[in-house]
């Protein structure tokens, strides 16, 4: 009995030993620079300005809710992380049922279809710019610029500048869904597609009843993933737009205010709005999806 | 299977796996292309009579010799090397122990540690570029490589710790309790048994983890300023446009000397990351 409670301590101090350098890291660099946003978002901290910051309590919170491009700015960063996620799964999910079956070639398909996800955003997203919006003198610049004055001419300034950064993450992103639903599929034992091909002729039947449930836990945290990205996209937005504000999101909104413009206090409560984007994403997914064990619980 | 009809199977297979297959690709095709085209050709008006879009007639390197000799590329290559390889040395380090203790030690408050680790792999850096800016400034690390190899396990460690543990709960505990019972202690069970049996789990989060801090975009672009300091994906952005101009060739040629070895990697090891993943889904 005595042995075994020492080991059990014992147990419990490797445990903390071995959490420790984890631990350490992660509040230095998460839980403190989180808890530090949240009390400059309540300031109007700015380096350009003298002296210490003033407490302003939850008035950047207001000027935002009161700011016209603010708004502006949160439907543009929903419709984005909706549209994004709906074509990523679909096409995802595409992607796995077609890879699933056994074909000559199937490891040099795979290869390329995951390759824009193994590729660099940063980089592959430069092959974007030029393929959309290309420099004056191109060789297919008219073309391109004949597309964008229509898309924006129909749907207001920025318009092409949006369905570029759109398609740009759905390329990206599905080839990683596809990847993810496929190692989903190929984990469920094939007795059970087997069985339902007796069951029922119709394939699309089949893909309802049995591959989809089966498929759940993968489907809400690719679901997840792809929503909670889409949120917080700054990178893409940026680069694709060579670093020009023509449809404000969030992440670049954010961005502008804090090292271009220098107001910590401001940018640090426009950031932390995300926050109640991720849980309504967060409540939603895993309303509609069984959580998938094993991740976080 | 059932046996198909010949019409069928091109309909609902040959022909979307060629979309799809096209579509993926093509962005990278046009990269290439752009890279080996001569400057004389790449602003050469559309109208003109020997217009050949979607290919060249002359291909030139001349746009990957100029990246290398009146760029920094060269050092950005380094600088993007040395910051990935620190950061996932420590990401991988303090992963391994986490994701140890999480998935075998019995201790309180294990499962709130547990969770708030995989929370915080869902702060995102569009969140966390301010205040650590604002750390970075005040102990003077900007500009420095070690503003990077510090702030990179924000994203790191939480991915790491979550795939590892995946993959030691899938390791039979009786292979460890044979250890102890002929002497060995916790941790030398742990260092002896268990982590060698791990290595295809601790290479596929070495790998993302690599492939991550390579890619990572809006840190570095915050932290670093000087041309010589930046890694590859910033100072290919920043440095070769200038204003609106935009060097395309030279573009190109960085998009696909710095990404290539990367990819590379990635598409080898593709197999353990896929299990890797899986694993830590199904617990």
């Amino acid at each position: 009995m005595r042995a075994a409670t020492t080991t059990r301590r014992r147990d419990i101090q490797l445990a903390y030993l071995l959490l420790a350098p984890t631990l350490l890291l992660l509040l230095t660099v998460l839980a403190y620079p989180v808890g530090w946003e949240v009390w400059t978002s309540l300031t109007d901290l700015s380096p350009l300005k003298d002296g210490p910051p003033a407490f302003v309590g939850l008035a950047n919170y207001r000027a935002f809710l009161a700011d016209p491009e603010f708004w502006r700015a949160a439907a543009v960063t929903v419709v984005y992380a909706a549209v994004t996620s709906v074509a990523k799964l679909a096409l995802g999910t595409g992607f796995a049922l077609l890879l699933a079956r056994p074909f000559r070639g199937r490891a040099l398909v795979f290869l390329a279809v995951f390759l824009p996800w193994a590729y660099p955003a940063s980089v592959s997203v430069i092959g974007w710019y030029w393929t959309l919006s290309p420099p004056i003198p191109t060789a297919y610049s008219v073309l391109m610029g004949n597309i964008k004055y229509a898309v924006d001419s129909a749907f207001g300034g920025g318009a092409w500048a949006f369905v570029s950064v759109t398609l740009f993450n759905i390329w990206r992103g599905s080839s990683f869904i596809g990847v993810f639903l496929l190692a989903g599929i190929n984990a469920i034992p094939p007795q059970l597609f087997e069985c339902a091909v007796l069951e029922s002729k119709s394939p699309w039947r089949r893909f309802w009843l049995v591959t989809v449930p089966l498929l759940k836990p993968f489907f809400a945290l690719a679901v997840f993933l792809s929503l909670a990205m889409a949120f917080a996209d700054l990178a893409n937005v940026w680069m694709l737009t060579g670093g020009r504000i023509v449809f404000p999101v969030i992440g670049t909104h954010a961005y502008w205010l804090a090292i271009r413009g220098g107001q910590f206090g401001a940018a640090s409560a426009l950031s932390l709005m995300l926050v109640p984007f991720f849980l309504v994403v967060l409540l939603v997914c895993f309303r509609i999806f069984d959580p998938p064990e094993g991740t976080g619980a | 299977m059932l046996i198909e009809r010949t019409w069928k199977k091109w309909v609902y297979f040959y022909i979307p796996l060629t979309v799809f297959v096209v579509g993926t690709l093509f962005p990278f095709y046009w990269m290439l292309i752009t890279a080996i085209r001569p400057d004389a050709e790449l602003y050469r008006s559309w109208r003109a009579a020997t217009n050949t879009p979607f290919w060249t007639l002359q291909p030139t390197l001349e746009h990957f010799r100029d990246l290398m000799a009146k760029t920094t590329f060269p050092q950005w290559l380094w600088n993007t090397f040395f910051i990935a390889v620190a950061s996932t040395a420590i990401s991988l380090f303090c992963g391994l122990l986490a994701g140890y203790a999480l998935a075998r030690l019995r201790f309180p408050m294990a499962g709130t540690l547990g969770t708030s680790i995989f929370v915080t792999y869902l702060v995102p850096p569009t969140l966390l570029f301010i205040p650590l800016a604002n750390i970075i400034r005040t102990f003077q690390l900007g500009d420095t490589p070690w503003a990077l190899i510090l702030t990179y396990p924000t994203f790191l460690i939480p991915f790491c710790t979550w795939l590892l543990m995946g993959y030691f709960k899938t390791i039979p505990r009786e292979l460890e309790e044979c250890a102890r019972i002929d002497g060995a202690t916790r941790f030398g069970a742990m260092l002896r048994i268990v982590f060698p049996i791990a290595v295809p789990g601790i290479l596929s989060a070495g790998i993302f983890a690599f492939t991550l801090s390579w890619n990572e975009f809006i840190y570095a672009l915050v932290f670093l300023s000087s041309p010589e300091k930046k890694t590859v994906p910033v100072g290919v952005v920043s440095e070769l446009i200038r204003g609106d101009i935009y060097f395309w060739g030279q573009l190109m040629a960085g998009a696909l000397l710095g990404s290539i070895p990367v990819a590379l990697v990635y598409s080898f090891f593709v197999e353990y990351y896929v299990t890797g993943l899986t694993g830590s889904v199904k617990g």
